[in-house]
């Protein structure tokens, strides 16, 4: 898993939202994206900085249940990968 | 304004073997050019409420042929090209009318990019448009036959055209195509509407076209604002739902049934996604027209 992640370069994120579900216009790929509220904040707190794993599983276990915050940072790992699928997001990779 | 009506068959014939006819339909005009009695019946039928443009231009360039040599004889046959091109397949002579319509309806899907073109018929009544995407067979076409047999203005039975700006449904309102089933099921429900000459063998089966309501026709230049899409599907012996669909889910939905979301890229999103703000959207299942028209009617008295 990558140390960082960040907004794909030039990805602008466009979306619209009703009730927890939000469509999002991928200017990258040209292709649209049905996402979950829980997908939608993760791009939207990356849009401001990039994040490692650990600083987002930190972040977005403030006040979920704690069964689920222990299976957090596998569920946050898969989301990543889903979200780096669609071209959304992509690892940061830093000089030496 | 000349209308095709106006003129005499001799005459509507001679602009077709001659100059062509600048027929204007909705937002387009299509010069058409044919020397086939069967398209010229059609058209005679189903066209003669709409203004001819005499201004020169033309959007599509149309040119049905009758075959020549032995096939003026045998098995006869029309062929198609648009600006000189021959996408299509020679089809019999006799169903040279619905090849016209589905030239007419490929030319706009193919090219009209300025509107984001929805696969869905689409109706109007009080100000406030209904959308209709569904495949083929889902009924959709009946449905939208029904609906404008019994009121409802007819803005398209096929091509819905939403404007990338305004988000508005600019009309295009042109013969209804009924298929198979539907065809006596119409004539049976709108005993005194006009149909085509039914077109037996095409490659979607039976085909019959309905003339669009000259009320639709006359108010082509009226755009209408989106206030339902409907997914229709009818069923046998089904009674009438209405399910609501969540907005994304209906914004994907109706993605999927258009012919240019992709090209129409950050501004057919945009689009979409304020055609969703402002309307609601259902799957609806029926078996029953009157049932369906009963139900729509009271959508469309209640208030906003």
């Amino acid at each position: 898993m990558p140390g960082f992640w960040r907004i794909a370069p030039g990805q602008r994120l466009a979306a619209r939202g009703w009730n927890d579900e939000f469509v999002l216009y991928n200017n990258l790929s040209g292709d649209t994206h049905l996402l979950d509220g829980d997908s939608m904040a993760l791009l939207t707190h990356l849009q401001q900085a990039p994040a490692s794993l650990d600083a987002l599983v930190a972040t977005f276990a403030d006040g979920i249940d704690p069964d689920d915050a222990a299976a957090l940072p596998e569920t946050m790992a898969t989301l990543l990968a889903q979200l780096a699928g669609l071209y959304l997001i992509e690892p940061l990779v830093t000089p030496c | 304004m000349l209308t095709v009506g106006a003129l005499t068959r001799k005459e509507l014939a001679a602009r077709l073997a001659g100059p062509g006819l600048y027929l204007r339909t909705g937002p387009f005009t299509s010069c058409i050019r044919s020397n086939s009695s069967a398209l010229l019946d059609g058209i005679c039928q189903m066209y003669g409420a709409y203004a001819i443009d005499d201004s020169g231009f033309a959007d599509f360039h149309l040119r049905l042929r009758r075959s020549t040599g032995w096939r003026r004889w045998i098995r006869p046959q029309v062929r198609f090209d648009n600006d000189g091109a021959i996408p299509f397949e020679p089809m019999p002579a006799n169903h040279a009318f619905p090849m016209l319509e589905w030239m007419l309806n490929w030319c706009v899907s193919g090219s009209a990019h300025a509107y984001l073109i929805i696969h869905a018929a689409v109706v109007e009544k009080n100000g406030r448009a209904m959308v209709l995407p569904a495949p083929p067979g889902s009924g959709k076409s009946t449905l939208c036959a029904a609906l404008a047999s019994r009121g409802w203005r007819l803005l398209s039975d096929e091509l819905t055209l939403i404007g990338l700006d305004d988000h508005l449904v600019t009309p295009l309102a042109r013969p209804v195509s009924l298929k198979n089933a539907s065809i006596p099921v119409m004539k049976a429900y709108a005993p005194d509407a006009q149909f085509t000459r039914s077109a037996l063998d095409t490659s979607k089966g039976t085909v019959a076209h309905l003339k669009a309501p000259d009320a639709s026709v006359a108010r082509s230049a009226e755009p209408a604002r989106i206030a339902w899409v409907v997914f229709p599907r009818f069923q046998a012996g089904a009674d009438l739902a209405l399910a609501p669909i969540a907005p994304a889910r209906a914004f994907m939905r109706v993605a999927e049934n258009a012919f240019n979301y992709s090209l129409t890229g950050a501004r057919g999103f945009e689009a979409l996604g304020g055609v969703i703000d402002g309307c609601s959207s259902f799957d609806f299942t029926y078996s029953k027209l009157d049932d369906a028209i009963a139900l729509f009617d009271a959508m469309a008295e209640a208030p906003q």
